[in-house]
């Protein structure tokens, strides 16, 4: 094991042993200990009613992330091909970007109503912008000594796209969609909470009402625990694609 | 052959900035098989020459012909290579040096078999799945080196190429570029900022004066090829070396 790992569990040990401490002292509704949480996570991977609402969770983050990435990748690359459109375009999306989306939620409620396809619809407005914004950037500073490069070889405009442009955009694509992965995931629990009880944010809410704090942390943790899993994935699929970005030199 | 007649070169102005006058009625003949250096101060239309003639730029007034044809773009029968290399850093050396071929549309195992030809030829067999980042500057501009050559031109246009290398490796570099041309008898045009550089590599050294640049003078490089032992000590190199930095040192200072 590498010593920089064993100092995150140590830290990671620490933490949870001052959480528990404040909790035993302070003896609060709001703060259930280590342990309480502890089990009641474990109740909650038990329950049928967990996975179900997980599911139905996930649903709005597939429709609302897969949605976003086919379009902002595709609409972020055409801005940053043709910079004058960009030039237009650029601004909305950098406000789209900056927008509190929870403040959108009543539009969108008039769009979709209380559906699935409104919370995939929130899900798309936290992931879309940063998506679209990054694929723009890489495409908009391919490297122009390679582009003159590929010319002096006689390449195609055609060409200049496959084998160029869209290789020299891939990276800032892939980052895109990993914050864009992020944003998805909040965009999931904001919906649940503010537009419709249903899915995660539906038990998160439930569990309020109840009072029972160590489920609604065990709840928040899993949802942690879960995008950080697939952050991680992200990263390292990021890490086979790109490999070349940081290989080790010689000479 | 080589013919570039009359030429001149301004930048465009864009907006309130005037235009820039960078080539004024630039003649030079170069003939086939020959090794002709391009020496002038940085800055002074250099490169704008040699895109010229890759067909990357097209001269604001005047011709530049191969073998009496107008240059109208980039064309198979020239390979340049770059001052940055300007590898493709996310593909592995073959690929990359089988660039030109690909855009050709050259099958696969053909292509392949070229590129690892040519990397034999400078010096670089073992490193064909390296990518471009894992080389040094010397390595990563071999690979250029091989690129423009895969696509087996005619001429071959270089930007200084070796400038940003340590005098060590642009020795060596220097040293395989001349067996290569000994060799093949490819044209070369050669530009460089290096007086050394240029009476080493030169059959012909085109001197100019800065910006906008003109022709100030012809020399011919008066060493037998391949390059005698003991070349840094010979009278001729080492006048001849005299003589250009002599000149290149009266030169009025380029307007920034």
């Amino acid at each position: 094991m590498r010593a920089s790992t064993i100092w995150r569990a140590g830290v990671a040990l620490l933490l949870l042993a001052a959480w528990e401490t404040v909790a035993r002292s302070a003896q609060t509704l709001l703060l259930p200990t280590v342990s309480d949480t502890m089990s009641a996570l474990a109740r909650l991977l038990m329950s049928a009613a967990f996975w179900s609402a997980l599911w139905i969770s996930h649903q709005a983050l597939l429709l609302g992330f897969v949605s976003a990435a086919l379009i902002g990748v595709p609409l972020g690359l055409a801005f940053g091909h043709w910079p004058s459109l960009g030039r237009w375009v650029r601004p909305h999306l950098q406000i789209m970007l900056v927008v509190p989306t929870a403040a959108v939620i009543p539009l969108v409620i008039m769009v979709a109503g209380l559906s699935l396809r409104a919370r995939g619809l929130v899900v798309f407005m936290f992931a879309f912008p940063v998506i679209a914004v990054t694929a723009e950037a890489g495409m908009r500073e391919a490297n122009a000594r390679l582009l003159e490069m590929a010319r002096s070889f006689g390449a195609t405009p055609a060409q200049m796209m496959w084998r160029v442009r869209l290789p020299a955009a891939w990276p800032a694509v892939l980052a895109g969609l990993r914050l864009g992965l992020a944003r998805a995931f909040s965009g999931m629990v904001v919906g649940e909470l503010v537009l419709m009880a249903a899915g995660i944010g539906g038990l998160l809410m439930k569990f309020q009402s109840d009072f029972d704090a160590a489920s609604v942390y065990a709840v928040v943790a899993v949802v942690v625990l879960e995008s950080v899993v697939l952050m991680r994935v992200v990263a390292v699929a990021e890490q086979r694609l790109l490999g070349w970005q940081d290989r080790p030199a010689f000479g | 052959m080589i013919s570039i007649r009359g030429c001149h070169y301004r930048f465009r102005g864009e907006g309130d900035r005037a235009a820039v006058p960078v080539l004024d009625d630039v003649n030079i003949e170069v003939a086939d098989g020959e090794f002709l250096c391009v020496l002038g101060p940085s800055g002074c239309g250099k490169t704008t020459l040699l895109r010229l003639l890759a067909g990357l730029a097209t001269p604001t007034a005047g011709d530049v012909l191969i073998d009496g044809t107008p240059v109208t773009g980039p064309g198979p029968d020239r390979g340049m290579v770059f001052q940055d290399h300007a590898l493709l850093p996310w593909a592995d050396v073959l690929t990359n040096v089988a660039f030109g071929l690909a855009l050709r549309n050259v099958p696969r195992d053909e292509r392949e078999e070229r590129a690892r030809r040519l990397l034999d030829a400078v010096g670089l067999s073992g490193c064909a799945s390296y990518h471009p980042r894992q080389l040094s500057g010397g390595m990563q501009q071999r690979v250029g080196l091989a690129r423009a050559l895969a696509i087996e031109p005619a001429i071959l246009l270089m930007d200084e190429p070796f400038g940003s290398l340590d005098a060590q490796t642009r020795r060596a570099l220097q040293e395989d570029l001349m067996r290569l041309h000994l060799a093949e008898r490819k044209t070369v045009v050669f530009v460089t900022h290096s007086v050394d550089e240029a009476v080493r590599l030169g059959d012909r050294i085109v001197l100019l004066s800065p910006r906008p640049a003109r022709v100030e003078a012809v020399f011919d490089v008066p060493l037998s090829r391949p390059r005698p032992p003991g070349l840094d000590s010979l009278p001729a190199f080492v006048e001849l070396k005299r003589d250009l930095w002599i000149r290149l040192k009266s030169q009025p200072r380029a307007t920034p």
